[in-house]
């Protein structure tokens, strides 16, 4: 089954040279054209949701702008529901695509309705004028969101959250096969982030739209993608950065370990068992830890973030053992003494106040 | 995908929104209009019973022959040219605020006002001794239309360097910042030439930059209202464009909209509308930039397809209001125009920004 709606064909974006670009900020001169990245060949297919992972500066934003026809490629092709991007009017290409940008929108007369209404654009003739069709899809679209409640509001009274729904509502009622989708969850509270992400899941099932996000988020992007495109720096020669594009669901990219390969810094690692990047604590010294269960996993994330290695087992002279059940529980520390704090800060207490005894024979600095 | 054709019936408790505002506020700025109009007519130097100038106005001619030259020689004109500029200036701000996202762009920014301005001084001031604007007047013209032609000319001239470097850079808030320096390099130039001039040409040139409604009559009234009806015919028809505008290029580009056209078709609209009235009439400041806002808050919406003929309403209004302030109802005084508009302009658009506090959020 082939329902691949965006392909590229060796696909080089960057920016030509001596072009000026006048596009969110991006300045770029020279004289030389600036490719960012070449030779690349994704897919994107009907009812998939990718999320377009990578470093700062690794690309995306450029990407994202050559796939949706606002940049010129530098070379290859985009073909969107078959037909090159550059053959494909700017009508019938905003009836295929339609994007969701970060850039703020604040115009406080502008109603919600208004605002979801102005994505029938494409489909409404010279006057702009609605038809029963056109008002049912932006009701409709507006109802997906869950925002009914907000239709009379103005824009300029929504919250950042509310906001960034009806622009995907706006998005919805433009009625195209691919969404795309500029860093939609950056400036939102945890809820908001899940509940934008679900609803996009949502689209991407229930509605077989293939929905391309630009996201910083790791943990999120690991939990719902159907597809990474991961985006990575890599050396090029003359001291050229150039990024290079892989893709592929998104546990083969962790045991591959591309996607530590991308992030990799100092000070971070990352955790194959979370699926998550951590600081590397440069540990101090190290402390046994006897127990299980989830008062046991945070006790380790306690002892890990003051700065100790943990090892399972009371084989070393300082441990810990969690003891009781939840609530009624407590924590024995062994340090040639024994002390039996209550609460979990208490123990955090000893341990810092206790430092790198001598005792321990780890001490490493 | 599946839609589902409710109607207009509420599911749960709200109802859909209505698009369109209320239309009895648009009816309500048009009796308005009319009102200001007939006050304007009989409200004067000269007293004429209000019987007398409905008279007049429908054909039945009047006791006094002088009183009918003076409706329809001098009033009626005055009246026309007062809502005709209104409307031009108005429209011309409300398009170049959305294009710009600037509440303070208007069509004074674009140094549409100072280059005609400078075609305007080059006439008058360079003219010499020999040729003042009084000799300028009685070229046969039968009125001021070098002044009309040089203020257009040099309107035009200014915009079409804006224009050459809009189709260069595609940044809108670069292309506000060179329209403010084309301006002030106008300016200056006008400001040098002053220095090198006789004071009565410097007088000549002032009077001119107070503003007139009045002396624009027969044929010049006819060019002025073929020109400003087709700048508003081509500002009419972006309407749509400009509500996408309302997102950002960006947004606009991606719903299938030409930026490029549609900042052409404004440029283009905004000079004829800003041109041609500032040519007959004088650099008229202030309209332009307060009454789409006052337009906005009275009608709560940006759908331009509404805005747009509202602001010829109020643009037309807030005109005639302040040509009956400035000829002094019951004295033989008359103010210049300009400094009316100002006068009593500036005080309402701050009472509406305190009232409605909406200024702020509607441009980010």
């Amino acid at each position: 089954m082939n329902n691949s709606i965006l392909q590229t064909r060796d696909l080089a974006i960057g920016y030509p040279a001596g072009k000026r670009l006048g596009m969110s900020g991006n300045r770029r001169s020279g004289n030389r054209a600036k490719i960012v990245a070449e030779g690349m060949s994704l897919e994107l297919r009907e009812g998939e949701l990718v999320c377009l992972l990578g470093p700062n500066g690794s690309g995306k934003s450029t990407l994202m702008r050559t796939l949706a026809g606002v940049q010129k490629p530098l070379g290859g092709e985009v073909l969107l529901s078959g037909t090159r991007l550059d053959r494909l009017s700017a009508r019938d290409g905003a009836r295929l695509l339609s994007l969701v940008l970060t850039d703020k929108v604040l115009t406080g007369n502008l109603s919600v309705y208004a605002l979801v209404a102005l994505g029938r654009y494409p489909y409404t003739g010279w006057a702009g004028n609605l038809s029963p069709r056109d008002e049912a899809v932006v009701r409709h679209a507006i109802e997906t969101t869950g925002t009914r409640m907000f239709a009379h509001r103005h824009l300029g009274d929504l919250s950042d959250g509310e906001r960034q729904k009806e622009m995907i509502a706006r998005a919805i009622a433009q009625d195209t096969p691919v969404i795309m989708l500029d860093e939609p969850t950056a400036h939102l509270d945890l809820p908001n982030r899940l509940e934008i992400v679900r609803l996009l899941k949502m689209l991407a099932r229930e509605q077989k739209k293939a929905i391309v996000l630009s996201t910083h988020e790791l943990d999120m992007a690991l939990q719902t993608a159907d597809r990474i495109w991961l985006m990575r720096p890599v050396d090029a020669p003359h001291g050229e950065r150039k990024s290079s594009i892989v893709s592929g669901i998104p546990e083969s990219l962790v045991l591959d370990g591309q996607l530590e390969q991308a992030f990799r810094r100092k000070g971070f690692e990352f955790d194959l068992h979370s699926g998550s990047f951590r600081f590397r604590h440069d540990a101090e010294r190290t402390i046994g830890l006897v127990g299980d269960g989830v008062r046991a996993y945070w006790t380790r994330r306690a002892l890990e973030r003051i700065g100790c290695r943990v090892v399972p087992g009371t084989a070393v002279p300082q441990h810990v053992v969690v003891a009781g059940e939840n609530g009624t529980g407590h924590w024995q520390f062994f340090d040639g003494s024994t002390r039996n704090p209550h609460k979990l800060q208490a123990l955090s207490d000893v341990l810092t106040a206790v430092g790198v005894s001598a005792s321990s024979g780890e001490v490493v600095r | 995908m599946t839609v589902r054709i409710s109607g207009a019936q509420a599911s749960d408790g709200h109802a859909w929104p209505l698009l369109s505002p209320k239309a009895g506020m648009l009816f309500v700025l048009l009796l308005a209009l009319l009102l200001l109009f007939l006050l304007d007519i009989v409200l004067g130097s000269v007293q004429i019973p209000l019987e007398s100038v409905i008279g007049i106005l429908l054909g039945r001619g009047a006791e006094h022959p002088a009183w009918e030259k003076i409706i329809t020689a001098i009033r009626l004109p005055k009246a026309t040219t007062a809502v005709i500029a209104g409307a031009a200036l108005s429209v011309s701000g409300l398009q170049m605020q959305t294009l710009f996202r600037n509440p303070l762009a208007g069509p004074s920014v674009l140094g549409i006002s100072a280059g005609a301005s400078l075609g305007v001084a080059v006439v008058m001031l360079a003219s010499g001794g020999a040729a003042n604007a009084f000799a300028i007047r009685q070229l046969g013209f039968g009125g001021s239309w070098l002044i009309v032609i040089a203020a257009t000319l040099g309107a035009m001239a200014v915009l079409l360097i804006v224009l050459g470097i809009a189709v260069r850079i595609r940044d809108n808030v670069v292309l506000l910042i060179v329209g403010i320096m084309v301006g002030n390099i106008t300016i200056s130039l006008i400001s040098i030439w002053q220095y090198f001039s006789e004071p009565e040409q410097i007088q000549d040139y002032l009077i001119w930059t107070f503003g007139s409604l009045g002396g624009v009559l027969g044929p010049q009234l006819a060019v002025l209202g073929a020109v400003v009806a087709l700048g508003l015919l081509v500002s009419f028809s972006a309407s749509k464009s400009l509500n996408v505008l309302l997102l950002g290029e960006n947004y606009a580009r991606s719903l299938g909209m030409s930026t490029f056209f549609v900042r052409v078709s404004v440029i283009a609209a905004t000079s004829l509308l800003a041109g041609s009235v500032t040519g007959f009439c004088g650099p008229i400041g202030f309209i332009g930039i307060a009454v789409p806002h006052l337009t906005r808050s009275m009608l709560d919406t940006s759908d331009h397809r509404f805005l747009m003929p509202s602001c010829c309403l109020v643009g037309g209004i807030l005109m005639l209001a302040c040509d009956i302030v400035a000829q002094m109802p019951g004295t033989q005084t008359t103010l210049p125009i300009n400094a009316v508009t100002a006068l009593i302009g500036s005080p309402v658009v701050i009472w509406v920004i305190m009232k409605q506090r909406n200024l702020k959020s509607s441009f980010s």
